[in-house]
């Protein structure tokens, strides 16, 4: 028996994504419309307030709210499948576009922090478990814990008033100057809520690559590594990094979603204009398309990074393939 | 003939949160060019705490508290991790108990054993370096190297995997081999066919090997000479006959003793009472003194000295000395079982 | 017919590898076992040997095959179920490995009195302690360890509480997997002895699971062979290691490592290529109560 046919294998990948997109879609627009509040306040703002009872319902109609929710979610599925999400009924605008203007900021955010978090991370706990016990290791061990424990959003207040309040290096909000928008305007405006994201998660993976790297180098191989004469570096990089990068890989894939998360906090105490903030807005004024184009698409990117974490860690780690069984005999 | 190895009054000590742990204690032994000698003795009797000093890769808490280490005429008792480094592989490597554990897991066999050829040969050349593998993996009897090369560990057999563990370990070309109780884990068929290959490869190579081990049958298939060791000593040493047809420590034969292989039909096993001490805070006296039923009085006063019994036989017991009482040995003079 | 305490027949265990895979463990063994005997089940490992031990102890369902245990038939649910009490006190089970098998924060005291807690039943001699210390006795230690935690026990005393938790709901058959392979050479010894002690003396019935040869020679009245699964030959021990009939056997038997250089050296280890194993056939008797795989006639 050989291995897996690949068609077959990534073939039911992308059919559990899909599947698991679809389910998703289906539970946030039932809890959406099931949630109390008043969609009609978002479109027409106060006038929505002073509508008569015929006018109330001429206004749903024309937005499809009056159906049964199975209905509205049929025809919300038609005309997504067809790639039309709907409009905004706060914007007026069609909500692909909405999420367009904001989704670069957040992609520069979230991405720079990401690998910042990734490759730090990496650094830090190797440099950590190469210095085990010694002053080194036990300071950063120490300062890295605090750093993990002080909240986002009281960082991101001290950040503000120090460096953009009092010393006026930095500025406090917004993804680029009115007026700007250059490489340079954007990375000043990206380094607060860089450092807040980055500090927030770095030690949780450093510390965890740490412990990994520490459990790997008392495993038995790294004696035998030892002992044929390669060196300590050696071992710690080509032996223990790669029995730890499957599993790094895989809780980094996993945790995308939460580390973005995490930016949500970061984009609205910065005011920086990003998926976040749109979020937050949608999910307070009822504006269902955009909330479920939203709800969709970070949901969507949660099963995709997992799937992503299961697919690599079978491609690194030979034993999590299928394959063939074992010789059971030994007669040779 | 100079030694390749030589120990003296070797000590090695742990640090434990209970206080310190005396795991070796003034041991001296010395391994000849292209000879096999067997150190035996039950769990944390010290036997791989010894191996392991000399390849100085002791856990962080273990040290070396006395003694001198000389290996091929250098004394390497000072060594730092950086120049054991050069000395690892060329001069002495090492095979272990299990080899599931001691191979990488994440890489193929293969390319653990290049990886042995490039430490000591680094600007070897791609297609040379697959050469000597195979090479290599002829030598120990991987059949199929070819095949074999990519292949991981998970897909090889026991025996197979401590196999390819010994080509990684005379990658090299070591002088010396510590073998860690290389057979334990495999299957009795099995472990024949790596004691006999080990044998082979010292034939061949003209490496000198320590063989660790608990197993009385794993001795007496493959040493030339033995050292027992007891509570953290060496209780007696000599060559593999005088050992089994002429044993004259206590500890000797009860190990020898107990055996089932010579227990007569409807007799109970012969066991040696009480358990080996602590070596938190070894013993006054002879370790093996409480546990012995020849035991002086000397034994609980004074730790015996080695007496000499020939050129190769010498053994740490109060017994053989000239004052003690005559008492006709259990053992010896060959089995009749 | 009335002595016969364990009747396997035909049993079969296969596990799942994935969807298309089964990997058969066991493949339809038979062997009964007496009332007070010490049965000894050898083969290397993956031979199927500890699956066997599994059933036998209903840890695993068989796939195939019945077992009966005093008359029952464990593998049927209907009459597991209304046997329950006597199967589940009578039958016990001793592990290899007695530093994970004993929960490291339970003294000896509650380690060996907590199959008479869970079970409900009163001890026979009066007190959980009283009958902890007897226990405890019974395998030869002193009762001063009754609460200490497994942790402070040297790797023989573990497995003598172990043997003495088995031995606290009264059973009839101890099931030993490999209960000896984790001890060193002096201290297998007494548990043997302890073995042959308890068998003798009260007449426990043991299902001996092990790949030490020598040992089982020693300690096993009767002893089965097994490889890949299949139980090659079965017989009295005596008969069994001095007339090996299947080639198997005679390839294990020589692979006996002599504790004495000059025979061990002379010692010739036959090999047994498994392309050659015939897995069809049935047990056909050689000489009384000898039997080997084979398709009938010679070998």
């Amino acid at each position: 028996m050989s291995r897996k046919n690949p068609f077959f294998y990534y073939g039911g990948k992308v059919l559990s994504f899909v599947l698991s997109v679809f389910l998703l879609s289906l539970a946030a627009f039932y809890v959406a419309r099931l949630a109390p509040g008043d969609p009609l306040v978002s479109y027409y703002g106060e006038r929505a307030e002073k509508m008569t009872v015929q006018e109330r319902e001429q206004a749903e109609a024309r937005l499809g709210l009056d159906q049964p929710i199975y209905v509205q979610y049929i025809r919300w599925l038609e005309n997504a499948l067809q790639g039309d999400f709907g409009i905004s009924y706060k914007y007026k605008m069609d909500v692909l576009k909405v999420i367009a203007s904001r989704l670069p900021n957040t992609l520069i955010l979230g991405g720079t922090g990401l690998t910042l978090i990734f490759l730090g991370a990496l650094a830090l706990g190797a440099v950590c478990a190469w210095n085990e016990g010694n002053w080194l290791d036990r300071s950063i061990c120490k300062a890295g814990t605090v750093v993990s424990c002080i909240p986002e959003f009281w960082l991101s207040l001290v950040l503000i008033l120090v460096f953009a309040v009092s010393l006026r290096w930095l500025p406090s909000s917004g993804a680029y100057a009115i007026g700007g928008g250059g490489f340079a305007d954007r990375a000043v405006h990206l380094v607060l809520p860089l450092v807040v994201t980055t500090a927030g998660h770095l030690w949780y993976y450093a510390y965890m690559i740490r412990n990994k790297l520490l459990e790997e180098i008392r495993a038995d191989y790294v004696l035998l590594a030892k002992s044929k004469g390669l060196s300590r570096r050696a071992v710690l990089f080509r032996h223990c990094l790669r029995g730890v990068l499957p599993t790094y890989l895989s809780l980094m894939a996993i945790s995308v979603p939460h580390i973005l998360g995490g930016t949500y906090i970061v984009e609205a105490v910065f005011s920086y204009p990003g998926i976040g903030t749109l979020s937050y807005e949608s999910a307070r004024y009822q504006d269902y398309n955009l909330l479920m184009l939203l709800c969709v698409l970070s949901g969507g990117l949660v099963i995709l990074c997992n799937i992503l974490a299961q697919i690599v860690s079978e491609r690194i780690d030979p034993r999590m393939r299928g394959g063939e069984p074992p010789e059971v005999t030994d007669h040779g | 003939m100079s030694d390749l190895l030589e120990i003296k009054g070797l000590s090695v000590s742990f640090r434990t949160a209970q206080g310190e742990v005396e795991s070796v204690r003034d041991v001296s032994l010395s391994l000849r060019p292209g000879e096999v000698l067997a150190i035996v003795g039950e769990s944390g009797c010290g036997k791989s705490v010894l191996c392991r000093s000399v390849m100085k890769l002791l856990p962080k808490n273990g040290w070396i508290k006395g003694g001198a280490i000389l290996a091929d005429g250098v004394d390497i008792t000072h060594y730092t991790q950086r120049d054991m480094e050069r000395l690892r592989g060329r001069l002495f490597s090492m095979v272990f108990q299990d080899p599931l554990t001691a191979l990488n897991p994440t890489m193929t066999v293969g390319a653990q054993i290049a990886e042995a050829v490039l430490v000591h040969q680094p600007g070897m050349k791609r297609a040379a370096r697959r050469r000597r593998v195979l090479e290599l993996m002829d030598l120990v009897g991987i059949p199929g190297g070819e095949e074999r090369y990519g292949r991981y560990p998970h897909d090889f057999s026991g025996g197979m995997r401590q196999r390819a563990v010994m080509a990684i370990a005379l990658a090299s070309n070591p002088k010396i081999l510590f073998a860690d109780e290389p057979t334990t884990a495999l299957d009795v068929t099995i472990q024949a066919q790596i004691l006999d290959l080990l044998r082979d490869i010292q034939r061949k190579l003209g490496t000198a090997a320590v063989l660790v081990t608990h197993d009385l049958g794993v001795v007496a298939r493959a040493a030339d000479r033995v050292a027992v060791m007891y509570a953290g000593k060496i209780v007696e040493t000599g060559t593999v006959e005088d050992i089994f047809y002429d044993p004259r420590h206590p500890y000797t034969w009860g190990l020898l003793r107990s055996l089932p292989a010579w227990a007569k039909d409807g007799e109970p096993l012969y066991t040696i009472p009480g358990m080996p001490p602590s070596l938190l805070h070894p013993p006054k006296g002879d370790a093996f003194a409480c546990r012995n039923e020849y035991a002086l009085a000397i034994d609980y006063q004074e730790a015996p000295p080695m007496f000499r019994i020939s050129d190769t036989h010498y053994a740490a017991t109060w017994l053989l000395d000239e004052r003690a009482p005559k008492i006709t040995p259990p053992m010896g003079g060959g089995f009749h079982g | 017919m009335d002595d016969i305490l364990l009747d396997v027949q035909g049993l079969t265990h296969c596990y799942r590898l994935d969807r298309r895979r089964t990997l058969r463990a066991v493949d339809d063994v038979s062997f009964q076992m007496h009332r007070g005997e010490i049965f000894g089940l050898v083969g290397e490992s993956g031979s199927g040997k500890s699956t066997v031990a599994r059933c036998v102890m209903s840890i695993l369902h068989p796939t195939a095959g019945k077992i009966r245990y005093l008359g029952v038939n464990i593998c049927d649910p209907g009459q597991f179920k209304s046997h329950r009490e006597l199967l589940q006190t009578s039958r016990q089970m001793i592990f290899q490995d007695s530093t994970s098998s004993l929960d490291p924060r339970m003294t000896v005291e509650e380690i060996i009195a907590e199959p008479l807690v869970i079970h409900r039943v009163r001890s026979p001699r009066g007190s959980l302690r009283a009958e902890a210390e007897f226990q405890l006795k019974c395998v030869g230690m002193d009762p001063g360890c009754l609460d200490r935690y497994p942790g402070e026990l040297s790797g023989g005393q573990r497995q003598r509480v172990a043997i003495a938790r088995a031995l606290s709901m009264g059973p009839e058959l101890l099931v030993a997997d490999e209960p000896i392979a984790s001890l060193d050479v002096s201290i297998q010894a007494q548990i043997i002895n302890l073995f042959k002690h308890l068998q003798r003396e009260h007449g426990f019935t043991f299902l001996f699971i092990a790949h030490d040869l020598a040992v089982v020679r020693y300690l096993c009245d009767r002893v089965g062979v097994m490889f890949q699964g299949k139980l090659v030959e079965v017989g009295p021990a005596q008969e069994v290691f001095a007339r090996p009939q299947h080639p198997y056997t005679q390839a294990l038997l020589s692979a006996i490592p002599i504790p004495d250089p000059r025979r061990e050296r002379a010692r010739v280890v036959q090999s047994f290529d498994a392309k050659q194993f015939h897995r069809e056939g049935a047990l056909y008797e050689v000489s009384p109560g000898h039997l080997v795989l084979g398709e009938g006639g010679g070998v």
